[in-house]
């Protein structure tokens, strides 16, 4: 029998085809944990009890009538508050969206819910996804399970803290500027930004279509493979999803590192590492490579201009997307994030039409000078320390902006370009908070970087590690 | 970052912008925060567009990831 606290999705998976255990019994268990930690995290904006469990017996019966629904047949999940279905509300974290219903589900959770997945409910996030803290004025912070003073990182906090804290086998998150990695970083967990169009983006909620990624939350590389198979591939509603095959993803895992390349950047990405993450950094490359990995030296180019370039696109979508509450209702959005959409305003049309030429341009050339060289390129998810709420909220003092800047340092660059990267656990500092190594591909190199973790995995234990609000 | 501030926007002309797009008025430290973030993201574009961008086609990015990722499964 599996300990239900402790097992992966895939585990999880096995156990519930093995008849070990019913998906109502796993998802009353989930459920028992959601409200039992959700008033200390705040990770849930609605824990949907009824639907959860009706689902699960739906999942029950199809597989007493021997009818399997798919890979994550009866398994536990929750998503960001953002993904549309007509039957719930989706707030997007937000006070405008309020009680809005979406006309049609969300390609990404209407193939997590046909490959038999159980959702447990919306999770919190930053409002409309703008902020890499976590912090809601309207629905409240959202914590991290580790210490709850500190922030669960964003937009995507509950998906990351909901899985760190053992109450969902795997979440969805969305990833416009780190707002996957930072949560899975800050959380001890893995989430997986995939190549821009490899995951449809129809019924998510919109913050820039040039760059928005939807992407998985899980605790092993294996976890991330199955949920990546499940949500990946072309959607007719969703013409910037790609049409390429989708892999599949688990088949790769047990490959191991030997002869693969790691590039350590020179520049930019390591600038202001705190020394315990470096620390643990360091020691994770030194642990891939005794297992036959090799580390190359390599140069992003424009590395310090990419998270700007991408802000550029970023505000002036988000400005035209807003731009009716911008006039209608402004006293609805907080303070901060208003700031944000509003960006836009003042970033003239040519410069935002020039930073979607360079693009191509820019990943030509990193994928010339750091791709050719190496095959997956190895970065800290997270410059510093998890910060505190206090730190990182109104108010927070002098250091806020530069600590909000931190958050992002080595995560945005890669919003722009849109190539994969992945955050994987990689240790804890000695406040006891997680460190993330951060692992980035050329496009659509998602298997070679679970491939990467699933090796790293299997060298460490800090994934089995159980936060102290478990 | 970048020489932004040698041609900084300045928090009445981003005023001035968001009226001339409807917004109700900016109060001055939102106006001057837009106009910092504006800034320092119209100076990257001026960094990094060192380059003739003529035949540079923006629209479809997605194909050129398709192009520059390995061969298919």
């Amino acid at each position: 029998m599996i300990d239900t606290g402790r097992a992966t999705l895939t585990e999880a998976a096995a156990a519930l085809a093995r008849g070990e255990l019913s998906s109502e019994e796993l998802t009353r268990d989930c459920l028992a944990r959601a409200h039992r930690l959700n008033p200390a995290l705040n990770c849930f904006l609605r824990i949907e009890d009824e639907a959860a469990l009706a689902a699960a017996r739906r999942a029950d019966e199809a597989r007493a009538c021997g009818h399997p629904l798919g890979v994550l047949h009866g398994v536990p999940i929750a998503v960001k508050d953002m993904f549309y279905d007509p039957a719930r509300e989706t707030s997007s974290g937000s006070e405008i969206r309020r009680g809005f219903h979406g006309a049609a589900t969300a390609t990404a959770l209407a193939r997590l819910r046909g490959a038999g997945a159980i959702v447990l409910g919306a999770l919190n996030m930053t409002e409309f996804a703008l902020g890499p803290t976590g912090h809601n004025p309207f629905y409240g912070a959202c914590r991290n399970p580790w210490n709850p003073a500190h922030i669960a990182g964003g937009s995507s906090s509950g998906s990351g803290a909901a899985v760190a804290a053992r109450i969902a086998f795997g979440t969805l998150g969305s990833d416009t500027g780190g707002s996957i990695r930072l949560p899975a970083a800050a959380n001890g967990i893995l989430g997986l930004k995939p190549t821009y169009g490899r995951v449809p983006r129809t019924g998510a909620m919109p913050l820039s279509w040039s760059i928005d990624h939807l992407g998985p939350l899980a605790r092993t590389a294996a976890d991330l493979a199955r949920l990546l198979g499940v949500i990946a591939g072309h959607d007719p509603a969703d013409p910037s999803s790609s049409r390429r095959a989708v892999p599949d993803y688990e088949a790769g895992l047990g490959a191991g590192v030997a002869g693969l390349r790691l590039g350590v950047p020179g520049n930019f990405f390591f600038d202001g590492v705190e020394p315990a993450v470096a620390a643990a950094l360091e020691a994770a490359l030194a642990a891939l490579e005794e297992a036959g990995a090799r580390r190359v030296a390599v140069t992003v180019p424009a590395a310090e201009h990419l998270t700007e370039l991408g802000r550029t696109v970023v505000y002036t979508e988000a400005a035209a997307l807003h731009g009716h509450w911008l006039r209608t209702r402004p006293q609805d959005y907080s303070p901060q994030v208003r700031a944000r959409v509003a960006t836009g305003v003042g970033i003239p049309a040519a410069a935002y039409a020039e930073a979607l030429q360079l693009r191509a341009l820019l990943l030509r050339r990193v994928c010339a000078e750091v791709f050719d060289a190496c095959d997956v390129l190895v970065t800290p998810a997270l410059a510093i320390d998890v910060p505190t709420l206090a730190a990182t909220d109104v108010g927070g003092g002098a250091s806020m902006w530069s600590t909000i800047a931190q958050l992002l340092q080595c995560v945005a660059p890669f919003n722009y370009l849109g190539v994969p990267a992945l955050s994987v656990p990689a240790g804890f500092t000695p406040r006891g908070l997680p460190v993330g190594l951060q692992l980035v591909g050329r496009p659509f190199a998602e298997a070679t970087l679970l491939r990467v973790a699933a090796a790293y995995q299997r060298l460490t234990d800090w994934h089995e590690r159980l936060p102290p609000t478990h | 970052m970048q020489d932004r501030d040698a041609v900084a926007l300045d928090a009445a002309t981003v005023a001035a912008l968001a009226r001339l797009l409807g917004y109700p008025p900016l109060d001055a430290e939102t106006a001057a925060r837009i106009a910092a973030g504006a800034g320092n993201a119209v100076a990257a574009v001026r960094a990094t567009a060192t380059v003739p961008l003529f035949d540079a086609e923006p629209g479809n990015y997605l194909a050129e990831l398709e192009r520059l990722a390995g061969p298919e499964p």
